[in-house]
């Protein structure tokens, strides 16, 4: 994959990522309290948003859970260092599965009862998930790019 | 037999359009639905088929794009009626709480009161018709962009975890 495409993911997936952490741009960019409730309601489409599991600094609120907030730095972080790696090669796909473990083991034992819910601990899962996640995702659409430049 | 090429996506779409306004299960799901629906869409294909053989990542993509339409149709679909039926809906639960962020943005007052003015048009139209035609195409839009994007992710990864497991057995 080129270093061009690499960088264009890049900064889509920074959108992103900022745009979970809008509230906390507002102050600096006025315009943007437009956009809140449409952003607001857009990630809403992806996370149930529920009040007590967002990441709260200073008065504000991520529009994402702690979980989905981990998924999506974690994949932020892979794609800055994915910026670095000229090709990628995975041959065993077991590794997503792996790094969803942990991730899927929280959303069991808090949903049983066992524990009640930590913030830390679905940040933490979720940037494992994600930042492995990602890697596949790269990976296939380089495969897909190549195919297609055949 | 062209006809049932998207048999799959199609079918776990709608089902994954209906779990994404189940509160329990959206809560559970979170933004794994629709990528895990993809890939469930693939698996459910090569079962069906019988044909184990190694997956294309274009197929992935396609697959996850089809799931991901179906299920924002669905979605807003059926979040549209029930809306209509019960007259409220999450914006309107969410409403108060989304009314203290926006009164905290230190914006001027001119800017905060069209913002308020704005979603209270929304919440009102919800509650008096059950309806709000700037709430339904913006749920259309939203869930369209983002369960688009999250099959087609869920796809590619889907089809990549399909290939390792078949190649091993």
């Amino acid at each position: 994959m080129s270093i061009k495409i690499k960088i264009i993911l890049f900064v889509l997936i920074f959108i992103w990522v900022a745009g979970i952490f809008v509230e906390f741009i507002i102050p600096y960019f006025n315009g943007l309290s437009y956009a809140y409730t449409f952003i607001n309601r857009l990630y809403a489409t992806v996370c149930h948003q529920q009040f007590h599991k967002l990441i709260e600094f200073n008065g504000h609120h991520s529009l994402v859970c702690s979980r989905c907030s981990g998924i999506y730095i974690g994949g932020f972080l892979s794609s800055f260092i994915l910026l670095f790696i000229p090709t990628l090669k995975i041959r065993n796909g077991k590794f997503i599965l792996l790094a969803a473990l942990p991730m899927l083991t929280d959303v069991l034992l808090y949903s049983f009862g066992f524990y009640s819910y930590s913030k830390i601990i679905a940040l933490i899962t979720g940037v494992l998930f994600g930042s492995v996640g990602i890697v596949y995702i790269y990976y296939g659409l380089q495969i897909l790019l190549e195919k297609n430049a055949k | 037999m062209q006809n049932k090429k998207f048999i799959s996506p199609l079918v776990v779409g709608f089902a994954a359009g209906i779990l994404s306004i189940v509160p329990v299960i959206k809560s559970l799901g979170c933004c794994l639905l629709i990528p895990v629906a993809a890939f469930l869409s693939l698996m459910l294909d090569q079962k069906a088929n019988k044909n184990f053989s190694k997956l294309e990542i274009k197929k992935g993509v396609i697959f996850g794009l089809v799931t991901g339409l179906t299920a924002a149709f669905f979605g807003t679909f059926f979040d549209f009626l029930i809306t209509l039926i019960t007259q409220t809906n999450d914006l309107v639960y969410a409403f108060p709480q989304l009314l203290e962020t926006i009164n905290q943005f230190p914006v001027d007052e001119a800017t905060k009161q069209e913002v308020l003015a704005l979603l209270g048009g929304v919440i009102e139209d919800i509650k008096t018709n059950g309806f709000s035609l700037l709430y339904t195409l913006s749920l259309l839009a939203n869930n369209l962009f983002s369960n688009s994007v999250f099959g087609i992710l869920g796809g590619i990864i889907g089809v990549q975890i399909l290939n390792s497991r078949n190649q091993q057995k």
